[in-house]
């Protein structure tokens, strides 16, 4: 396979933990990575360990919920715009009433929406 | 994580014939695109872009470099250095589509084009492509467009949405006709209050009922200078994924405003209150609030003119230099209220600012080029910051301005990292 340098978007993969040193941590270095931006407020560098994620879920996390969530939400758009998020549970229950409301999101059963929103608040989540 | 992008990857995406392919694509998260999201998109140039019936997985192989946010709906950025043209190329032309891209722009096909002009006007119109050329005046302006969600990725907590950083903008060459030349050519009612825009592009849902997206402007900016309907971006027709075959562009505003695959342009007696102009779509509340906070529906108001901003393009990020010598350093500034009037960088994180030349813009909402010459005292780390002051005397923020809902307006300075060797 043919290799080339690529960007990755911190965001996007939510695992990447830079581990680079001396000299070579500092040309690495990009002022304007999100997550390390020093002037963001309450910013800090993503310790969390990798979480394993599932190819067949578009790359969702593995855990509770993620298949309920992987066909709930694909109807409309690909899981990238989740796997983006980090927000707030409140922020996450307007969503998922804006989805249905002003987006044509099927409803399902009640059991199935806690799932799902317990999955989203779980691993995309400003709060934990 | 570790995965790179082959060139062979990416042209080996399926060839079946075109209706399966578009259904598979709207159909499946699983794309062959959606195995590249985050990371860059090498050129397969444009040869492939430019043939008929092309796919948006085509339309992302002629983008070089971009930073692929989403695969569907298609969302893509452009890093700071590939920013650098005067005018914004349009394989570095960043990408931001609500809904899909809808087939006669896949296929480049205009046949029977028409834009409708109603409402509030005393004779309403509809225009072939033919009409608009030959009935008003051409004209040609570069204009910036930027998402409003543009630096999206530094708020916190999140913002939900796209999660620009700065790659959300572009500066392009569009030619068509002045929005007031047509709004005037209808006649424009006392009562008209707000322009509201429509284009063909399919919902997410598949719902044929509902629109993708349908944003408007105040009257007084409709009719204002530099407000537009283009059909030519960079001299070549508008390329699919950026609207083909005919856009609004209302320069200063976010992008949304800027319809593309226009069809209907309806003047309103109200706010327009089509498909994220309400809730919290573009706005932002009307008071200042802390960070995380849950702000009422009906506090929040329409995000109209975008902040002073500036990028710097070059160097790219991490650049090493000599120690003691001049080294250049540029990009460009604007504003959503007009031109700039002042550009100062800084080595020292805003400690003392070094005055950056400011070229005159060649027309109001494009871009200005500015130049600064940097010189780093000794061996080490630095970092440059930019910072734009509009003619307001309003300058950018060094920290992420008032956090919102959904993370629009972040005019913070841009800073790149240089290494003194």
């Amino acid at each position: 396979m043919n290799k080339q340098p690529i960007s990755l978007r911190v965001l996007l993969c939510a695992t990447i933990a830079f581990g680079a040193t001396g000299a070579s941590s500092q040309e690495a270095y990009d002022p304007m990575r999100p997550t390390v931006n020093p002037l963001g407020p309450a910013a800090s560098i993503t310790t969390a360990p990798a979480a394993e994620l599932d190819p067949e879920l578009g790359n969702l996390p593995v855990g509770l919920g993620a298949e309920d969530t992987y066909y709930q939400c694909i109807a409309c758009h690909s899981t990238a715009i989740i796997r983006q998020q980090h927000l707030t549970d409140q922020r996450w229950d307007y969503l998922w009433t804006w989805m249905i409301e002003d987006q044509g999101m099927y409803e399902p059963d009640d059991e199935t929406r806690d799932v799902i929103l317990e999955y989203l608040k779980t691993h995309f989540s400003s709060e934990r | 994580m570790t995965d790179k992008i082959s060139k062979d990857d990416v042209i080996d995406i399926d060839t079946a014939d075109e209706p399966v392919r578009r259904t598979f694509l709207k159909t499946t998260g699983l794309t062959a695109l959606g195995a590249y999201v985050g990371m860059s998109i090498p050129f397969e140039g444009n040869l492939m872009a430019l043939a008929q019936g092309m796919s948006e997985e085509d339309i992302m192989a002629s983008k070089d470099g971009l930073i692929l946010m989403s695969d569907r709906p298609l969302n893509a950025e452009t890093p700071a250095h590939l920013l650098d043209s005067d005018v914004t190329p349009y394989e570095h032309f960043f990408v931001r589509n609500n809904g899909l891209v809808p087939d006669h722009a896949l296929d480049m096909d205009a046949e029977g084009w028409t834009l409708t002009i109603d409402g509030e006007v005393d004779t309403p119109l509809e225009l072939s492509l033919a009409n608009l050329k030959e009935q008003f005046e051409v004209i040609t302006q570069r204009l910036v467009l930027e998402c409003g969600g543009n630096g999206r990725a530094y708020y916190n907590p999140g913002a939900s949405g796209n999660q620009w950083t700065t790659g959300a903008v572009g500066c392009a060459e569009w030619t068509g006709v002045r929005l007031s030349d047509v709004l005037n050519a209808a006649g424009v009612k006392d009562s008209a209050v707000y322009t509201a825009h429509y284009g063909n592009d399919p919902h997410l849902s598949g719902d044929p009922e509902k629109d993708a997206i349908s944003r408007g402007a105040p009257i007084e900016k409709a009719m204002a200078e530099g407000s537009m309907i283009a059909w030519e971006m960079n001299g070549e027709p508008i390329p699919a994924v950026h609207g083909f075959p005919l856009r609004v562009v209302i320069p200063g505003y976010p992008g949304s405003a800027s319809q593309k695959f226009l069809t209907r342009i309806w003047l309103r007696d109200q706010v327009h209150d089509g498909a994220k102009m309400t809730g919290y779509s573009y706005r932002v509340p009307a008071y200042p609030i802390a960070p995380g906070t849950e702000v009422p529906e009906e506090d929040m108001v329409i995000l109209t003119e975008m902040p002073v901003k500036s990028l710097i393009t070059y160097p790219q990020s991490g650049t090493q230099t000599p120690t003691g010598q001049a080294t250049e350093v540029r990009g460009h500034a604007w504003a959503g209220n007009g031109d700039v009037a002042a550009m100062d960088v800084s080595i020292d994180f805003g400690q003392t600012w070094i005055k950056a030349t400011l070229e005159s813009a060649k027309n109001k909402f494009t871009w200005q080029r500015f130049r600064a010459d940097v010189t780093l005292p000794q061996a080490g780390y630095y970092e440059v910051w930019a910072r734009a002051t509009d003619l307001n005397g309003v300058e950018q923020p060094p920290v992420v301005p008032g956090w919102n809902p959904r993370g629009y307006g972040n005019n913070m300075q841009h800073r790149i990292a240089m290494i003194a060797t």
